[in-house]
């Protein structure tokens, strides 16, 4: 608990939160769900050209989208899990991620409109919850922290709320 | 912020079936009120049973006095003025001749249907435009503007009024001579308009405007200066002229005929395409190559002098085209500008212009979120700017809609910014990383692949191919080309940061300078690809509220530590602005982040929440 202290580095990676370790559970299993479908669909495809000409031998395709699938839900999530942090800070709230594209965001707790926790039907099984924070930014109003403790996420929700309500100027939100 | 975040929802989502939320947001009534309202979607009686009933809600509201003398009778539901069905009923004209045509062109018995089409149309829409306009109320009271609409579906809309950012007056010619005006209201809610009142009288339309101003003025408090006092003061029946521009209101910028007619010469338009197509459409083809074949003769010659020599008439098409564009340009901008005038009026700025529709709007100073100076290169090589101002709730497409300088030099136009909010163009600004031409290009370069290749692929050997080469090899004779658009675009990119401001500058065409003052900026980003990543660059950007979404002042490929110092330093720019406006109104330092307070919002380098 420091006093006054200069602002916040943003770009440090240091001291970063990551998510709940189930959140890699979540994206591993709705991208399962994503790759099955994919891959009955071209096990159709495979299974309609079976009598064709066709100059892959039956089920080739279907092999690769499968291997290539379990490939991208295995791995993926873990990669995506690692490049996701954030950081509650005193004035602002920090979130880095992305795999391919790094993107780091710094959402003033001033700015924000108001606060979300969500849920969908997996996440509540494991009792994960997303924190949406909006903002009255145009492209992209709304910023999400996805794989939280749902009773953290609450937790944050309300700080950050609190810390809205006693904003002492009494201005104009946007 | 003087909401709490639960009125954030958009009124216009409302539809039937809503219980209209005036009921609880005017005055805090029982439960037994709203749930009648639930099934207001019954017919008129308990319509006009809620109306009366948010009616007294609204007479309540006005016994704290408060009430200024231009509300009068607005508060009680109101109807657009009568000529609206007039209006309406020739706006369905032209539709009723397009039924008509057939017939007209060619009378037979098989075009029977045609009539009956007619005959239905005309049993169906006139009567819907006079029930629509029956079912069309609104009124104001001191916190929202309230619509109701609808024949089927029906609909309640309120407004709050601190939400409304602009005010616009629009009179097309038709409404001129009848001295009625269309009043849009906007907020930030959404992208398009929310509260439209197709029409009122002229004086009706300003008597809302002042009186939706004069509310906000009150809810704001005394720190807006009351600029305006005449108008306070002026009785709603009497004199609400339809000037209405008080002798304090400044006069920013104003453009005589010459500027306007100046200006369209550097707009170029090609719409006239548009028009001449959707006119064609309406004709039976074979009439008109019947047509065209009958008047072949006359047309000889043309056709002729074409075959003798493509070129010339590629090159006389070409021009003909630039021609008409040029000249639809000039004529578009009349239209649109003419008679142009800025005022300001202590906190808000007021415009009006036009030939045919004549707009009028106000911009509240404080709802400006940025300034961007527009230009393209013909325009630059004279010194000729056009300002707009970015606020939340326009149609970003609507061209023209934010414009508050259309043309000026950009002297004249850095002096008129400067009064809507403090700014200095510090030129010449920061490159970009040189390396970003290598990026573009490349990525132009594989574009032009995904196109060129397949296209090779699949080209059939006998078709054209000059030279032995296949056609579509021949767009890679583009690549110069490419090159040097990367080129242009990085020497047209650039960036600026000082105590006030970002300022960034974008494109090669149309290009964009935005002023983003730091009070303004919302969520703070870079973003870093792979192949970024690769060269140690990065992009940055600071969203705010109202850009758009397909030209936005992102700065492309910086190199790394100067993208994250720039961006640091504004984040410390807000922060520091946003303590000391904190400290002034206050007397004291932000106690949310003292360090008694802190454990409430913890530095995640200290503690964790996870520990607790």
């Amino acid at each position: 608990m420091e006093t006054d202290s200069p602002p916040p580095e943003t770009t440090s990676s240091d001291n970063l939160r990551s998510l709940e370790p189930s959140m890699r559970t979540v994206w591993a299993i709705k991208r399962g769900v994503f790759v099955a479908f994919v891959s009955f669909a071209v096990f159709f495809y495979d299974l309609a050209h079976l009598f064709g000409t066709s100059a892959l031998p039956f089920g080739t395709l279907t092999g690769i989208v499968v291997v290539l699938g379990t490939a991208y839900a295995l791995f993926w999530p873990r990669l995506l899990y690692r490049s996701w942090g954030f950081s509650i800070r005193s004035e602002e709230i920090y979130i880095e991620h992305g795999v391919l594209n790094h993107v780091r965001t710094v959402v003033p707790l001033r700015r924000i409109q108001h606060l979300d926790v969500s849920q969908d039907l997996l996440e509540r099984e494991f009792s994960l919850g997303r924190l949406v924070v909006h903002t009255a930014g145009s492209r992209s109003s709304d910023v999400v922290i996805p794989g939280l403790n749902l009773k953290e996420a609450e937790r944050i929700r309300d700080r950050v709320k609190q810390f809205i309500l006693e904003d002492p100027l009494m201005e104009d939100p946007v | 912020m003087s909401s709490p975040p639960s009125n954030g929802p958009n009124p216009s989502s409302s539809d039937a079936a809503d219980p209209p939320d005036h009921l609880s947001s005017d005055t805090e009534r029982d439960p037994q009120t709203s749930s009648r309202d639930a099934i207001d979607d019954r017919p008129d009686e308990s319509a006009s049973a809620s109306i009366e009933e948010a009616n007294d809600a609204g007479d309540a509201d006005d016994s704290d006095g408060r009430e200024p003398a231009t509300l009068g009778a607005l508060q009680e539901p109101q109807r657009l003025h009568p000529l609206t069905l007039l209006q309406r009923f020739l706006a369905s004209l032209p539709a009723l001749v397009l039924l008509l045509l057939p017939v007209l062109m060619n009378p037979s018995s098989e075009n029977v249907f045609y009539l009956f089409m007619t005959a239905a149309f005309g049993l169906i829409a006139l009567p819907s435009i006079l029930l629509q306009y029956y079912r069309f109320s609104y009124r104001l009271t001191e916190k929202q503007i309230i619509i109701q609409s609808g024949v089927f579906n029906r609909q309640h809309r309120s407004i709050p009024i601190e939400r409304v950012q602009n005010v616009q007056i629009e009179q097309n010619l038709l409404a001129r001579i009848a001295d009625i005006a269309k009043v849009k209201i906007e907020t930030a809610g959404s992208s398009g308009t929310e509260g439209v009142l197709e029409y009122v009288s002229l004086k009706e339309a300003h008597r809302i405007r002042h009186a939706i101003r004069s509310f906000q003025r009150e809810t704001v408090g005394e720190t807006a200066p009351m600029v305006t006092p005449d108008i306070d003061t002026e009785d709603g029946a009497g004199e609400v002229a339809a000037e209405e521009i008080s002798d304090e209101a400044e006069i920013l910028f104003q453009m005589p005929l010459q500027r306007v007619l100046l200006s369209g010469m550097f707009r170029f338009s090609l719409i006239y395409i548009a028009v001449v197509f959707s006119v064609f459409q309406f004709f039976e083809p074979d009439t008109l190559l019947n047509y065209v074949l009958a008047s072949r003769s006359q047309f000889q010659a043309i056709v002729d002098a074409v075959y003798a020599s493509p070129f010339f008439a590629a090159v006389m098409t070409v021009m003909f085209a630039a021609l008409f564009g040029w000249l639809t340009g000039i004529a578009i901008n009349l239209n649109r500008y003419y008679g142009f005038h800025l005022w300001l009026e202590g906190d808000k700025l007021r415009k009006r212009h036009g030939l045919f529709t004549v707009t009028e709007g106000t911009i509240p100073l404080k709802k400006v979120q940025a300034l961007i100076l527009h230009t393209n290169p013909l325009m630059e090589a004279f010194g000729w700017f056009a300002l707009e101002a970015q606020t939340i709730g326009l149609n970003v497409d609507e061209q023209g809609h934010r414009v508050i300088v259309p043309f000026a030099q950009l002297d004249q136009v850095r002096q008129i910014g400067k009064r809507v909010r403090d700014f200095d163009l510090q030129e010449p600004f920061e490159r970009v990383s040189p390396l970003t031409i290598r990026r573009s290009f490349v990525r132009y370069l594989v574009g032009l692949s995904v196109i060129v290749v397949p296209a090779a692929y699949f080209w059939p050997p006998d078709w054209l191919a000059p030279m032995g080469v296949a056609l579509p090899y021949w767009a890679y004779a583009l690549t110069p080309l490419l090159l040097l658009w990367a080129y242009l675009q990085y020497t047209h990119h650039g960036y600026a940061v000082d105590d006030e401001a970002l300022y960034v500058r974008r494109g090669v065409i149309g290009r964009y300078i935005w002023i983003l003052p730091t009070e303004k900026h919302h969520v703070f980003y870079t973003r870093a690809s792979v192949f970024q990543r690769r060269l140690g660059l990065k992009s940055f950007f600071v969203d705010t509220a109202g850009a758009a979404s397909f030209a936005y002042p992102e700065v492309i490929d910086v190199p790394e530590n100067t993208a994250d110092k720039a961006l640091d330093q504004l984040d410390d720019q807000f922060h520091t602005l946003y303590e000391n406006r904190i400290r002034a109104a206050t007397g004291s330092a932000d106690t949310r982040l003292s360090a008694d307070e802190r454990p409430q919002l913890p530095d995640d380098a200290h503690s964790t929440w996870a520990d607790e």
